[in-house]
This record gives C-alpha cells, sequence and structure tokens, in this order.
C-alpha cells in the first residue's frame, strides 16, 4: 500500500473558509454601493482619488514589507481596503499630494511600523486622514510656496452639512431624505448615508462585523444629540458617522474583542462625536472620536472578558 | 418515554464543520477476519500501562488476560484472538511513540479462553460487583478518551450521581460508529445505559443525540419506551459530545473550572462503552473488539468494520478496498481531534473509534508563517470553555507561564474550534497544547526539585505551580 510521505500535524486537520482575504473581500463589496453613489456624484475626481489613495497604499504595503524583508501580503486585501477607506475620507478636489501622505502615515507608520497586519493600536485610514487635516496647515506653513498642501479641503463649494450642526441650526440644512440618499458635501463618502447603511447590513449579515459597536454609537449619538438640543436624526445621517460605525470603529483589530468592551467603546465614541461636533469644530470629528475611542482598547480588553465556563460555581 | 424537546439551554461556542458521514451512515456494522498476526500494545487507556502477563512462545486464547497492572487506574488487555506469542516488543502505537506491546499469532481457531463466562445478572448484582466485572472486561471510554470506566463509576461518596447521560452526540465530522451502534444495537445499549445508572446510582437517564441522526433518535426512543430514559435533542454543532459541553446543555449545569462531570452529580458515557458493558454482561467476553469507521474520500469502500482490538490500520483499510490514491494523512479519530500517523502499521486499539484518510488535497491548506491574530474574536465566539485562545497561543508563544495559569489554560478542551474558524489559520490549539506541556513539565521539574532540596527552591520558571 502506498503510504510514503503521510503528512503528520496536530489536529485539528480541517480548516473553515473563513480567510482574511474572504472577509476583506466582502469589506469591498460592501463599500461598493457608495464608492458608486460618490463615483455618480464626483466622477472623475472621485475616480482620481480612489486611484491614488489605493494606489499609494498598495505600493507603500509592498515597499516596506520588501523592506522589512518580510513576506509581501498584498493578497489578504488590506492593504487596498485601508487605500479605499482612505479615499472616501477625502473631498473631491483634494491635492495628490495630500493623498500619498496620508498613505504613508497609514501604511508605514501605523500599520507596519506598529509591527504589522493585527498590531496597529489604531485604524490605519482614519489615522492617515487626521494627520493630514490636523497637520496640512502647519506643513504649509513651514514650506511656503507649496499652498497645495492645504488646498482642497472644505473645497467643495457652498457649506457642508456639518456647518448646520448646533442647536436648532440643522433645520437649515439639507433635508433628511436628501441626506440619505443625495446629498454632496465634505468628503466623497458623504453622498446619501444610505449607501453606507447598505454595505453596513451587508457586512452584519455576513458576519464580518458584529452589531453592537455600530449600534451603540449610533445610538450614543442619537440620545445624546437630543440631550444636548441638536437633532439626533441630522447628527447621525450627516457627515460620517454611518462610514465611521460600519466601518471604522468596527476595524478588527483596533476595536474591543469582547461584548461590553464593545458597547463602551461604543459609547465613548459616540459621546465624544456630539461632544466635538457641537462645541467643537465638526470636521473630523467622527476621525477624532474614533482614534480616541482605538487608545481605550487595550485597557477595555483586559477589564471584559468573557465569562469562562465554570467561572461562577469555581471551588 | 418519548423523545425530549430540544437543548434546554443555549450553550456558547462551537463551530459547524461539515458533517460528511454521508460515506457510512448508511452502511451497516461489518465483522471482519482478524489478520494472522496482532499487535496489542499495553496502553490503551489512560493512567498506568499493563505489564504483560505472557512471554515469548505462550499458548492464549480469544479473551485471555495478556496484560494487566496494579493500579486503580487502569484496565486490563486481553488477546483478541487465539495463538501464539510471537514476540513482546515497544511497536509503534497510534498515539504516538513506541509501546511494549504484545504481538499474537493468530492461529486462525477463534478458541476461547474456557474460564470465561458471564459474570452474572447486574440486576442482582450490587455495585462495586459490577464494577469489577467492568474492570475485568477491560471496558475503557470508547469515545475515545479511554478513561477506565470502572474508575469513572466510582465516584467518592461526597459526590452523589443523580443523573447518567449517555453521549450519543458523536460530534466530530465522519465518524458513524456510535450513530450505527444505536441504529443495530438499540436494546443491547440501552441495557448499557441501565447497568451504568445502577452501578452509580443514578434515578435518571438521558441518550443524547445530534437532530443529524434523526433514525438514531427514533430508534433509541423505540427502545426506551418501556422505560424511564429520556431521549433528547441535540443541535448539532462541534464539539456538542464534550462531557461538559453536554452536561451544560442537556442540564443547565456547570461543571466548574478543573472540576469533572461528578462535581455536578452526573457521569457521561459514551454509546460504545455502554455497548461494551451490556455485550460483556450477555456473553462474558470481554472488550476484544470494537466498531472502527474507517472512512474518507480516498478510501474505496468507506465502512463501520467490527475490528479485533490489535489489527493494524493497513488491514483495515484492506478491508474497506484500500485507498483510491495515496493519502496525505491517516488519522485515528476524526479530524477535529484525531492523531495523524506516521505509519499504518500502527493497530487498532481500544479508543479507536475511526480511521480517517484524507488526500494530499484535502490536507493542503496555508498556514501562516508566523502567528498572526487580527483580532476578529472568532476564536473567542467559537471557544466553549470562555477563554480567549487568541491570548493564550500568544502568551504559549512568547513563553509567559504565569499568564497562561492567570488565563485558566487548564480548562482548554482541545476542541481546536478556534484553530478551525481562525480567518488567518492562526495554529492556536496547538500553542495551547505545548503550553499546557510546558507547564506540566515545569511543575514536575519544581515538584522534584522541591523533593530534592527538602525546600522550595525549585528553579526554572514560574515554580508556584
Amino acid at each position: 500500500m502506498a503510504t510514503d510521505n503521510l503528512v503528520q500535524t496536530p489536529p485539528p486537520h480541517l480548516r473553515s473558509k473563513e480567510q482574511t482575504a474572504v472577509a476583506m473581500r466582502d469589506v469591498l463589496i460592501a463599500l461598493a454601493p457608495v464608492t458608486i453613489a460618490a463615483l455618480v456624484a464626483f466622477t472623475y475626481n472621485a475616480l482620481f482619488v480612489i486611484a491614488v489613495c489605493v494606489g499609494s497604499c498598495m505600493f507603500f504595503e509592498w515597499a516596506v514589507r520588501k523592506l522589512r524583508k518580510k513576506k509581501v501580503t498584498l493578497r489578504d486585501g488590506s492593504a487596498a481596503v485601508t487605500g479605499l477607506l482612505l479615499a472616501l475620507l477625502m473631498p473631491a478636489q483634494i491635492h495628490w499630494l495630500n493623498m500619498i501622505i496620508a498613505s504613508f502615515i497609514a501604511i508605514v507608520v501605523i500599520k507596519e511600523l506598529m509591527g504589522g497586519l493585527g498590531r496597529n493600536i489604531f485604524n490605519p485610514a482614519l489615522f492617515g486622514y487626521v494627520f493630514i487635516i490636523t497637520c496640512s496647515g502647519i506643513l504649509a506653513s513651514w514650506t511656503g510656496h507649496l499652498g497645495f498642501l492645504s488646498a482642497g479641503f472644505d473645497g467643495v463649494t457652498g457649506a457642508t452639512p456639518l456647518a448646520f450642526i448646533g442647536p436648532g441650526l440643522e433645520s437649515m440644512g439639507p433635508s433628511y431624505g436628501s441626506l440619505l440618499f443625495a446629498n454632496y458635501g465634505g468628503a466623497i463618502s458623504e453622498v446619501g448615508a444610505f449607501w453606507v447603511l447598505l454595505g453596513g447590513a451587508y457586512l452584519i449579515y455576513r458576519k464580518v462585523i458584529g452589531w453592537v459597536i455600530p449600534t451603540t454609537i449610533l445610538a450614543t449619538v442619537f440620545v445624546l444629540s437630543y440631550i444636548v438640543g441638536s437633532d439626533g436624526l441630522y447628527q447621525i445621517l450627516a457627515g460620517g458617522v454611518m462610514l465611521g460605525a460600519f466601518f471604522m470603529a468596527t476595524d478588527w483589530v483596533s476595536s474591543p474583542m469582547f461584548t461590553w468592551g464593545q458597547v463602551i467603546f461604543g459609547l465613548i465614541i459616540g459621546v465624544c462625536i456630539v461632544l466635538i461636533r457641537v462645541f467643537g469644530a465638526p470636521t473630523g470629528a467622527v476621525a477624532y472620536s474614533i482614534i480616541i475611542g482605538n487608545c481605550f482598547v487595550p485597557l477595555l480588553d483586559k477589564v471584559f472578558k468573557p465569562k469562562r465556563f465554570g467561572e461562577v460555581v469555581a471551588a | 418515554m418519548s423523545i425530549a424537546s430540544r437543548l434546554r439551554v443555549r450553550v456558547r461556542g462551537g463551530v459547524h464543520p461539515p458533517g460528511s458521514k454521508d460515506f457510512t451512515a448508511a452502511k451497516p456494522i461489518r465483522e471482519i477476519e482478524a489478520p494472522s498476526l496482532l499487535t496489542i500494545p499495553m496502553r490503551q487507556h489512560l493512567g498506568a500501562p499493563c505489564v504483560p502477563r505472557v512471554k515469548k512462545g505462550d499458548e492464549v486464547a480469544m479473551g485471555m488476560v495478556i496484560g494487566d497492572c496494579e493500579s486503580f487506574v487502569s484496565a486490563p488487555i486481553h488477546s483478541s484472538v487465539s495463538g501464539k506469542v510471537a514476540q513482546v516488543a515497544p511497536q509503534p502505537h497510534p498515539a504516538g511513540g513506541e509501546i511494549l506491546a504484545v504481538i499474537v499469532e493468530n492461529d486462525g481457531e477463534y478458541r476461547s479462553d474456557p474460564s470465561l463466562s458471564p459474570p452474572g445478572s447486574w440486576e442482582d448484582m450490587n455495585g462495586n460487583a459490577i464494577r469489577e466485572a467492568i474492570r475485568a472486561a477491560g471496558i475503557v471510554g470508547l469515545g475515545g478518551a479511554a478513561f477506565p470506566t470502572h474508575v469513572k463509576l466510582n465516584p467518592p461518596r461526597e459526590y452523589p450521581i443523580d443523573t447518567v447521560i449517555l453521549n450519543g452526540a458523536e460530534c466530530e465530522p465522519f465518524l458513524t460508529s456510535d450513530y450505527r451502534l444505536m441504529l443495530e444495537q438499540p436494546d443491547v445499549v440501552l441495557e448499557g445505559l441501565l447497568i451504568i445508572m445502577r452501578v452509580v446510582g443514578a434515578a435518571r437517564g438521558i441518550i443524547a443525540i445530534e437532530d443529524n441522526k434523526p433514525q438514531a433518535l427514533k430508534k433509541m426512543a423505540a427502545a426506551s419506551k418501556d422505560t424511564d430514559i429520556e431521549v433528547s435533542h441535540l443541535r448539532t454543532r462541534y464539539p456538542q459530545g464534550a462531557e461538559k459541553v453536554l452536561i451544560t446543555g442537556l442540564l443547565g449545569r456547570e461543571v466548574p473550572s478543573g472540576g469533572l462531570p461528578m462535581h455536578v452529580g452526573v457521569v457521561v458515557n459514551n454509546v460504545g462503552t455502554a455497548f461494551a458493558i451490556a455485550t460483556y454482561f450477555s456473553t462474558g467476553m470481554p472488550l476484544i473488539k470494537r466498531v472502527v469507521t474507517v472512512t474518507g474520500s480516498i478510501v474505496r469502500e468507506p465502512s463501520n468494520l467490527m475490528v479485533p482490538l490489535g489489527t493494524s490500520f493497513a488491514h483495515a483499510i484492506e478491508a474497506c478496498g484500500g485507498f483510491t490514491e495515496p493519502p496525505g494523512k491517516v488519522l485515528m479519530g476524526g479530524p477535529m481531534m484525531g492523531l495523524a500517523q506516521y505509519t499504518l502499521d500502527v493497530p487498532v486499539i481500544k479508543g479507536t473509534s475511526g480511521i480517517l484518510a484524507l488526500s494530499h488535497k484535502e490536507t493542503d491548506y496555508a498556514e501562516p508563517s508566523e502567528p498572526v491574530c487580527i483580532r476578529c474574536g472568532r476564536c473567542v465566539e467559537a471557544c466553549p470553555m470562555g477563554l480567549i485562545p487568541t491570548y493564550l497561543a500568544s502568551y504559549a508563544y512568547n513563553e509567559k507561564w504565569d499568564e497562561l495559569r492567570r488565563l485558566d489554560i487548564a480548562d482548554c478542551i482541545e476542541c481546536g474550534c478556534c484553530n478551525y474558524t481562525c480567518p488567518t489559520k492562526n495554529p492556536m490549539v496547538q500553542l495551547i497544547k505545548m503550553g499546557k506541556a510546558e507547564l506540566a513539565r515545569l511543575r514536575d521539574r519544581s515538584e522534584k526539585g522541591r523533593e530534592a532540596s527538602g525546600s522550595a527552591e525549585a528553579k526554572g520558571g514560574g515554580g508556584d505551580g
């Protein structure tokens, strides 16, 4: 009987079909509606933004893995997802150098220098975005003639929906219906909350993400807005709350693993969103809030462990 | 009694690997001819190994004791055929390594040991007498763990047993040996359960079967209709048949961390074990053969075989027409917890519930070059013990022994759900096993160190054992 070369490995000898690459493909599918809506709204401008962000994120991932002499893992799709998420946060008329700087920060600094996939404390795309919105003005003033660094932000003519956030102001902004389906302003993903929600629902259906984090964030923003005298529904439909709640805060790596930690995480983010939006500057409020939330993750995972089997009656 | 309602308590964790039971579910159990040489290892159970009671050249009869041990946690080993002892020597063992074995030359006459006779009617025997009979028959847990049954059925007085669960879950994919026994011998299986209940003095008996085996449910319900035995549906899910998971699902009782089923008043036995017990009481023949599912997509005629213990894997596979293509892996047991073999010369032992052959293609899955965790939490969801497999694996990888103890690594039942479900295929259960083994080694060493020096100056590792 031919029994040479029998493979010996410890059990289990079966593996589920679940793979990082499959999950990342699901995220890309889930982002399709909002991406298409963005392309319809901003046409080649959006296409340019997406191409630059995705391309540079994948390039940086490839380059840094090569430099670190590690296996290139572009095929797991996580760099492409980071690139697309980053693109969706960008306004349509932004100088390409901004996007390349953001991609560099996201992939090289936040992801790879922290140890690669699975070890980043912050969501890479968000951090890249936050870096350029906070630093572009400073960079521009340092370099003087490089005006491109600050050009483009809030470059959409007219006020974005976020300009109407504040007690009593929301009624002057766009209607709920247009916020849901077709209101253009701010980032290229802000083309209708519905398209994002659709993708989020798909991710929950496919069990790529859980429902706890997005639900807690949306509920907190909704309720707290009314408490501080703002319009809760307007708040969750305008700006990046939906994208943040379903696609950014739920990032596996930078969110808590256990249910109660996830609830607290969602609460922290929701509270920060409302406070920053209402009492601070609305641009980037969601991004800042999620990054603040990310900081709490190691602590939350330490405090809220799942209940062990047999723990309650342990002798 | 009629079929009881479904699982009363929702149990957490678990995964749904493909059942793959169609290969053999419809195949009746078939007796096979014993080979001309049988290799009968002296370790076929948990606990102390047996010492050979025969030497080279001795004549043996079928059912004769050829190995035994004074130790309480042990069970005697019998010859599966009649013939002559060809050799007593270490031989490859399906659980790994080489173990002392008695090699019997089969004379083909199958002469029973004349001293064998049924131990009497169990209804007239007390618990101790039945336990002694079970020990004499060499019966151990046939689900795979092979813990000596007479020990399991002898809980200390302070832990009264009120319920016996007969485990017919057979949650491992591919395996159908318990299923076939329930279909073909429901009365014998039931009698085995009644004997066990009598031994431990339990009033309640539950037969637990996963709901992907409706025929077995029906058969067992019909067999037990004149008794108080309950037949219970279980949600099909792995590892439904793990003792602790089973007890929680059926009774809502949680075995305490580090504890045993008896601590919540329960004894769990496998269908095959019950069958072996009842068979011994009716025939007087000790445990010398068992049902083995020989299966896999590359086995020509996957079958459920009644195999004399000591038969080589190669012989059992030949009895199923051999392979259609060279195997990638041959396992003892199912795909989730089975042990990969390096040779087919290993024998079928008491714990061999199945022989599974996987093709090279089926065993070819990408493993990461280093453990990567993307913190998705799948393993935490899948862990039936409520542990955090990814942390345990990472601590084991980084040799953080104290952290491992703090996270209750000892509670891991090694079901492999974490590894199965992980998107990055992080080898968690392997790392956890390594961590457990290392902790045990450290504990041994620190105990030895204490004995040697007379002080607690044990070196090497955490040492708070």
